[in-house]
């Protein structure tokens, strides 16, 4: 009786695990349901699911570094740096888009190398390596750009993120957000069914213990800083696509707002856990605070106020769950 | 004895900065609000005008970012230390930058504030040279009364809490538009926030919140403090495919929005003239520092911009000044 | 005591020396362990056990000395090599990746792979296979392992080791956190394993366990070899010599103790987890002793009677102060804790001696709350002379220092606030025999001066030698106090364990 009592309890919470930021969506959205029905329209959720992919993008890379117990503070130069990088070779030198979008990325995936290499071969924190990397990327993006945002011609790249035009109604959500919810769907099997998303998971878990079983961990953790690096080129793409600039100064503080979308998705800042899809969830979240937010016409500083609230309960309950689960 | 040397080593290095007297050249330390705003670089292009002109050594340096206090009142702070001849600055809170203020003029440095007004400090400081921001703002709102013929419903896209010279635009916009009893506000409380993207994404939630099924906006002109809040509006209503609907004035230029104005995607643009604030923040430090005496509070003007206007002569050097030409020489 | 060589040995250590700078910490150390045998390693604290072990795992290399697996020669270049070459390890503090689910853990490393992705169908399989082939078939290898119990984690842990080819499988200290019935499951899986041609090293300093479970035992004592023996032929009275190495009443200064009145007082004492309900008194000028099995909840009700954690019900009185307060005040009351986590929570080990000993008490040091590093020094000179604090000087880090060092400058915290009552929570754990003896003779000293002492301690013999009176705690509730000369070892053991069984049935 006693088993089946705790086999219960484990049932409730780990159901509560894997759906408890859904759960969290649903229950915001229905709020705000409720208060401006507008906020359920097609054209709302259409422009909900594009002000996520940014940030989106960003935290699948975020959500497998958070989750070998590192972090990576300079997404949000990244980002910017990519677009930087991207405009520059539009502008400048007229290389066609794809290949300007796949050099964006690559600078991405290259800065999550140079962290990835700092942390494991200089054995440095990734706390602080980031924080360095954050200014070191944010000025280079700076120095790149010479301090002026850098402005594109429309290319297809701007479809990326535009509104759906009248007659593609059908397809929901813009290309961009397809983009994120596919690479989510791929990064999850990754982090689930193959064998690295088991280490990536082990070394998060017990690095010692991830050791000791021969996994290389430093090669753990440069896979997964690198690939967050190269999520952040992508997120840069996207806010080139948005903003059609290139822009040094975007995506300022972004990297927290990446972070908290990991967190509220379940995912902890001590490793081991976390949820590609609950880190999706987590985005889109924040968005409909904000849209929400500002279709009642609350003044900025209530969605902030909401905005944190909500980070902070979903923390406690978090923690909360763990301490039932024990 | 480890902590005897570092006590020492306090005391002569601070001996040794007290010391370091400059030359009889003159430096003048300028610390704008940021350093990325194409705005800060016109600043800087008229403050290294007048320093050529003068003779006068220049010191630019700013916070990263326009939200960083703390950053600019340590940059004040070590200027002070630095025992420069005098420090033109732009400050980022009107209350919070009072204390360096205060504590470089009491070690004898005179202090020029552009750009943006110090509260409280018309004692301390010598001299305020900034554009009004709210008679910008005012203009903004006259040439929004015209366009729109009186009538119409306007969204005020505010840019970030505490930002006085900002708050003034807005303000100054607001009372301007009392003149017109038909014309009506109907959103003032939204902050677009320190980047473009984030303006975007508020103007997006802005246009959703009021556009209605007919394919309209729902609302006839938006008002954006500055070019971060217009370019972030131009996007979301490009995007949205309602430009047509909406008539954009924004204060402040940039490349991108003169751009826009060319294609008539924006209706109007307050310009202030940036470089004329560097130019003349410099020189009025320059004469404080000769012993002239120099006006408290002076004026750079402002100009509205039409899309018709882009072909006078005057507006040209204003919008497409050569800043290359002085920032090279930095 | 030489043993007779039925088959070449699964595994030998031959002549292993090993120095920590000027510590010899192995010293000609011969180990060898036959296929379907369990030797035991036992030995005190510091005597070389652990050491030996990090040699074995791969953690240390020998500085002279050679090993051979089946014959052939076994020179790990690190932990992961060692396992690859068939040691398995299981720790005391269980290494498992909490997160992942039973199956994941026992295949981390060499998961099952099919076209590029796990193959969780055979992984779930073949967890199962293998705990079943440990009598183990009830635990769900779909589980995560931060729901399971300690036994149950120790399975898995077991499993892993097999799963991954083990040879020689080595357990330290295995029971130390368990309940009398997983004991008896661990002993018989033991036996199985035994069965099945595993060589097994079991290290304890429980004798009786040892007798349970061990076919030959090898005593260590200041890194050297003082005996190996098949258990049969031995006493426990001549092993307890080879570890000591002096008779055990030598170890303890007895003096009679003028106990005074009571000074601290407990009723009805309860925390948010542990203690339940508990009381206990304690009288000027002696040495109380508590005893209990890891997780009885000393350690608990250490911290709530220092203010650590929170009281839930009951009253805490002292001298004449009472009610629930926090570390600060209990310091001004004249009450001082030495944690049992010294390296965590005792030390700040990366601060100097000086600062270490006179953090709590910084006052005097100089004008103006200045603290003038002479007068500093001056003060912890004294303690570190009264102490016999093995230290080139005053302001050497206490991380450079040994365990038992800086467990001395631990103590002297307390002595330097001058403090009326002790509560020290395993003070001789993981030290050397001689700062064991002066850590001894300080705490009787202290006694004489109406100090009272709180001592929390897992070893009898050193209740037995040096306490007035041994309370014992179960479940979170001290069960019975009574004077030392009506104790006896295996009657604290019965305390301890005895009820605990009834407890833990009532739980479930």
């Amino acid at each position: 009786m006693q088993i089946r009592k705790l086999i219960d309890q484990r049932f409730t919470w780990s159901w509560l695990n894997k759906f408890g930021p859904f759960l969290a969506l649903l229950l915001v959205f229905g709020f705000f349901v409720t208060l401006n029905a507008k906020i359920a329209t097609a054209t709302a959720l259409e422009i909900i699911m594009q002000q996520s992919v940014i940030v989106g993008i960003a935290a699948l890379g975020m959500t497998m570094v958070i989750i070998t117990g590192g972090i990576d503070l300079s997404a949000g130069s990244n980002i910017a740096m990519s677009s930087v990088v991207i405009a520059l070779l539009l502008d400048r030198l007229g290389i066609p888009p794809i290949y300007a979008a796949f050099t964006g990325i690559l600078s991405g995936l290259f800065w999550g190398f140079v962290n990835g290499m700092l942390i494991t071969r200089l054995r440095l924190v990734p706390f602080i390596v980031t924080l360095g990397t954050l200014l070191i990327v944010r000025g280079a993006a700076k120095g790149l750009a010479n301090n002026m945002p850098i402005t594109v011609g429309e290319t297809w790249l701007s479809n990326l993120l535009a509104a759906l035009p009248a007659g593609n109604k059908w397809l929901l959500f813009p290309a961009g957000a397809w983009l994120m919810i596919a690479l989510a769907a791929l990064v999850s099997l990754l982090l689930q069914d193959t064998r690295i998303g088991r280490h990536i998971f082990a070394v998060g878990s017990n690095e010692q213990t991830a050791r000791l079983c021969g996994i290389a961990v430093g090669r753990i953790k440069l896979f997964v800083f690198t690939l967050g690096g190269a999520f952040a080129g992508l997120a840069g793409v996207m806010l080139l696509s948005y903003q059609e600039q290139g822009d040094p100064a975007g995506a300022v503080g972004m990297e927290l707002d990446i972070i908290a979308a990991v967190v509220i998705g379940g995912g902890s800042l001590s490793g081991g856990e976390g949820s590609v899809v609950g880190s999706l969830i987590g985005a889109i979240i924040m968005t409909v605070i904000r849209t929400g937010c500002q279709l009642n016409g609350w003044p900025t500083w209530v969605t902030q106020l909401v905005t944190g609230v909500v980070i902070v309960v979903a923390v406690a309950v978090d923690n909360l769950r763990h301490r039932k689960a024990e | 004895m480890p902590r005897l040397f570092y006590v020492l080593l306090a005391i002569v290095l601070l001996f040794m900065a007290c010391q370091q007297q400059s030359s009889n050249q003159i430096t003048i330390a300028v610390i704008p609000k940021g350093t990325t705003a194409p705005f800060w670089n016109a600043v800087k292009a008229g403050a290294i005008q007048a320093a050529q002109e003068l003779g006068v050594k220049m010191l630019w340096m700013g916070p990263e970012l326009e939200d960083n206090r703390q950053q600019q009142i340590a940059l004040v702070d070590n200027q002070v230390m630095n025992q420069v001849s005098g420090i033109v600055l732009a400050p980022l809170d009107e209350n919070a930058l009072r204390r360096p203020v205060r504590s470089a003029v009491d070690r004898g440095i005179p202090v020029v504030i552009m750009d943006s007004g110090l509260k409280d400090a018309e004692d301390i400081y010598s001299s305020f040279v900034a554009t009004d921001n709210y008679l910008a703002g005012k203009l903004a709102a006259e040439h929004m009364g015209e366009i729109l013929e009186g009538k119409g419903r306007i969204v005020v896209l505010r840019y970030l809490e505490g930002s006085a010279s900002t708050d003034k635009r807005e303000n100054g916009f607001m009372e301007g538009l009392k003149a017109f009893p038909a014309m009506k506000i109907i959103s003032d409380e939204q902050y677009g926030g320190p980047t473009k993207a984030k303006a975007q994404q508020v103007s997006e939630n802005i246009i959703m919140r009021f556009r209605n099924d007919t394919g309209d906006a729902g609302f006839d002109g938006a008002f954006c403090p500055n070019g971060a809040m217009t370019y972030g509006m131009l996007q979301a209503l490009k995007r949205s495919r309602l430009l047509e609907k909406v008539r954009i004035i924004g204060i402040d230029a940039d490349p991108a929005l003169v751009t826009a104005l060319e294609n008539r995607e924006v209706a109007g643009l307050v310009v202030q003239n940036p470089i004329k604030i560097g130019y003349q923040s410099v020189k009025t430090m320059f004469q404080v520092l000769q012993g002239q005496n120099v006006e408290k509070r002076i004026d750079t003007g402002v100009v509205f911009i039409s899309p018709d206007d882009l072909a006078k002569p005057d507006i040209k050097e204003l919008i497409y000044p050569d800043l290359d030409k002085w920032l090279s020489q930095y | 005591m030489v043993e007779p060589i039925l088959t070449p040995p699964r595994f030998e250590m031959r002549a292993i020396h090993k120095r920590f700078g000027a510590t010899i910490a192995l010293d000609n150390v011969n180990f060898r362990v036959h296929p379907g045998m369990v030797h035991a390693l036992v030995g005190e604290n510091g005597a070389g056990k652990s050491t030996l072990m990090k040699i074995l795992a791969g953690a240390y290399k020998p500085d002279s000395g050679r090993m051979f697996i089946d014959g052939i020669p076994f020179s790990p270049k690190n932990p992961m090599d060692a396992r690859a070459k068939g040691i398995g390890m299981i720790y005391q503090e269980l290494s498992l990746a909490r997160h992942l689910t039973v199956a994941e853990n026992i295949f981390l490393g060499r998961e099952p792979v099919r076209w590029g992705c796990l193959d969780q169908k055979k992984m779930l399989c073949l967890a199962t296979e293998a705990l079943k082939m440990l009598g183990h078939g009830d635990i769900s290898p779909n589980v995560k392992t931060a729901l399971l119990s300690v036994s149950e984690k120790q399975i898995v842990e077991i499993a892993r080791s097999l799963a991954a080819g083990c040879r020689v499988l080595v357990f330290d200290e295995p029971t130390s956190s368990l309940g009398q019935k997983d004991v008896l499951r661990l002993f018989e899986l033991i036996n199985r394993l035994k069965g099945q041609g595993l060589a097994v090293v079991y290290i304890s300093h429980f004798l009786e366990e040892i007798r349970q479970v061990a076919d030959n035992v090898t005593v260590l004592r200041d890194g050297a070899v003082t005996g190996t023996s098949p258990v049969k032929d031995i006493s426990d009275e001549s092993i307890i010599n080879m570890m000591v190495g002096k008779k055990v009443s030598e170890l303890y200064p007895r003096t009679t103790h003028n106990t005074g009145e009571i000074v601290l007082s407990v009723k009805g004492l309860s925390g948010s987890r542990l203690p339940r309900d508990t009381g206990l008194e304690i009288r000027k000028g002696e040495i109380l002793g508590i005893f209990g099995l890891v997780g009885a909840g000393r350690t608990e009700f250490a911290r709530i009677l220092f203010g650590l954690d929170p009281v839930k019900s009951g009253s805490i009185k002292i001298g004449c102060f009472s009610g629930p307060y926090a570390p600060k005040n209990r310091w001004a009351q004249g009450v001082g804790y030495l944690s049992e986590n010294r390296k965590e929570e005792g030390l700040a080990v990366q601060l100097s001696i000086a600062d270490n000993i006179t953090l709590s008490r910084l006052k005097n040091m100089g004008p103006w709350h200045i603290i003038l590093q002479e007068r500093q020094n001056k003060k912890a000179d004294k303690w570190i002379s009264v102490m016999n604090i093995t230290c080139q000087h005053a302001q050497q880090k206490v991380s450079h220092l040994s365990g038992g060092n800086q467990q001395k400058v631990a103590l002297a915290r307390l002595l330097h606030h001058d403090v009326d009552i002790l509560l020290l929570d395993e003070p001789t754990k993981g030290i050397d025999v001689a700062s064991k003896a002066k850590i001894y003779e300080i705490l009787s000293d202290l006694t004489t001066q109406n100090k009272s002492i709180m001592l929390i301690s897992s070893y009898p013999p050193e209740l037995l030698g040096i306490c007035d009176r041994i309370a014992v705690m179960c479940k979170g509730k001290i069960v019975k106090v009574k004077s030392v000369r009506e104790w006896e070892n295996h009657q604290l053991m019965l305390a301890a364990t005895g009820q605990r069984e009834t407890a833990c049935k009532s739980e479930n």
